[in-house]
């Protein structure tokens, strides 16, 4: 989701659309489930990688209860298209802030039990302590960003740096490593899982109701039982779906603070209903390009685990 | 520290025809440059003070085949320490070579392979341009807006040679082109 939103940041950047607060709140809070769910899958899968097969099993049960709110709300488990342009596609379902709620309150004890197994394992420390080691200097040089970047100690995230949606009102802390070695981004992934939950806490509780989408008809269909009844509704349903809506003629680079880290979106557009040219900018490539410094002194064996800390996921290398 | 005072205190610090463009506005600050003034513009932004522009986010292409130079390279920068971003753009023909920034932002290395490899721009100096993204042994720069979507060959696995071969492309039915654009919307050229 955290994708779909850097696409829609950059379309609303260039249409100079104003999302209904309503949105707003529901995409940060989606966007932080999907962060502790990248989170849990990328640590635990990086844990198996170096050799602890149980946290991975563990933290797939949890992924489980967030992709089901994921299959709530816009139907699909992973590629949710929910996030669009003007707003979400649809409202929450009844009682989805109820469960959200009573499962973040038992979610964090389980980030609890997955930390009491690795933290202080000594296995677990000899491996990732002193291993990866990337400098501030190196991390900006090679273009890190998210976890790579701030487990040198450079504080920068995006959300803090440059608001969007309403993360200014969520005033998460933002933990930073002071070595960056895989230790540190490892700790790091987990406090960031921590304070995601408290975000995903706060969210439902300011969330005010109203609209979900912007008001312009001509950016955004109306819902269904509208365009039921009514003419121009059904025009309006018409219209985006085939044609599309036309974005004004300047170019925009977007980011957000995808879980990988920087998720860039670089639009443009020549005025009509299509982009002329959308390059995305994946975290993972940067990332991976970094590899073969990162592994530079090291042994064989970490090579497979720095693979891991950098939350490479091959598709968004190759995009 | 805010967004306009890099771009601003740049504007106002380097030589004046290391830029002939520059636009500010809410969808990202720009300067428009010259292949031989890219790399001391990259490196002043670098390394200077007071701007510190430290990370090289990315470098992409676009694709203008009406205008003479049809290449456009987009170079989008970071500056953590006074949190701006930058993009710098320099245009680029068939044959023009851009100085490569990798000894500047080792970042740069793959951004430069990939732009070469989809757009056919050259980098010089660069330590390695060779393709990344495209098969071995491709032929064509496929984000070229002359390229076909369906490019000119496909793949498939043939038994008798027991490998994957790789032939000319055989389209059973002809490309449909959908374009829903109404006729009465304005539409700028790109």
């Amino acid at each position: 989701m955290a994708q779909e939103h850097a696409h829609s940041s950059a379309v609303e950047r260039l249409l100079n659309c104003e999302v209904p607060l309503r949105a707003q709140y529901i995409r940060v809070s989606f966007r932080e489930i999907t962060r502790i769910s990248n989170h849990s899958l990328a640590s635990t899968t990086h844990a198996m990688d170096v050799g602890a097969s149980t946290p991975s099993l563990w933290a797939f049960e949890e992924r489980e209860k967030l992709l089901e709110f994921h299959e709530r709300v816009p139907g699909a488990r992973m590629h949710a298209s929910f996030i669009r342009p003007g707003g979400v596609a649809q409202d929450l379902p009844l009682g989805l802030c109820r469960d959200i709620d009573s499962s973040t309150q038992q979610f964090a004890s389980r980030i609890d039990e997955s930390e009491e197994m690795s933290t202080g394992n000594r296995i677990w420390k000899q491996r990732l302590v002193d291993i990866g080691t990337v400098t501030a200097q190196q991390a900006k040089d090679w273009g890190f960003s998210g976890v790579m970047l701030r487990g040198p100690g450079v504080c920068w995230d995006s959300r803090r740096a440059a608001p969007y949606d309403v993360h200014d009102q969520s005033d998460p802390d933002v933990p930073v490593g002071t070595r960056g070695d895989r230790y540190d981004r490892y700790c790091i992934r987990i406090e960031e899982m921590r304070q995601s939950v408290r975000i995903i806490v706060q969210c439902p509780n300011q969330m005010p109701s109203g609209m979900i989408k912007a008001d312009d008809r001509k950016l955004c269909p109306p819902s269904r039982c509208r365009m039921k009844l009514s003419m121009e509704s059904l025009i309006h349903h018409f219209e985006p779906y085939t044609e599309g809506f036309s974005v004004p003629a300047p170019s925009t680079y977007t980011a957000v603070e995808a879980p990988k880290g920087e998720f860039g979106v670089f639009l443009v557009s020549n005025g009509s209903n299509r982009p002329y040219r959308r390059k995305i900018r994946a975290p993972g490539s940067a990332h991976s390009q970094g590899l073969d410094s990162m592994s530079k002194h090291h042994m064989p064996a970490d090579v497979v685990t720095i693979i891991g800390t950098q939350d490479i996921v091959s598709g968004e290398v190759d995009r | 520290m805010d967004n306009q005072f890099i771009f601003k205190y740049s504007w106002e610090t380097f030589p004046k025809k290391w830029v002939h463009k520059k636009e500010r506005s809410e969808h990202g600050n720009r300067f428009d440059t010259n292949t031989d003034y890219l790399f001391q513009l990259l490196c002043f932004l670098k390394l200077h003070t007071y701007t510190r522009v430290q990370v090289l986010i990315d470098i992409c292409g676009v694709d203008y085949p009406s205008r003479k130079r049809r290449f456009e390279v987009v170079y989008n920068l970071l500056s953590t320490r006074y949190n701006s971003r930058i993009r710098v753009q320099t245009s680029a023909d068939e044959v023009t070579r851009i100085s490569s920034v990798v000894s500047l932002f080792p970042s740069a290395g793959w951004s430069e392979r990939e732009v070469w490899d989809m757009f056919g721009v050259s980098f010089i100096n660069h330590p390695d341009l060779r393709r990344i993204l495209t098969d071995y042994g491709f032929e064509g720069h496929p984000l070229r807006k002359d390229f076909p979507l369906s490019g000119y060959v496909e793949v498939r696995y043939d038994d008798p040679e027991k490998r994957v071969v790789s032939e000319p492309i055989e389209m059973t039915q002809e490309f449909r082109y959908f374009d829903f654009a109404s006729p009465w919307e304005q539409r700028s050229d790109g």
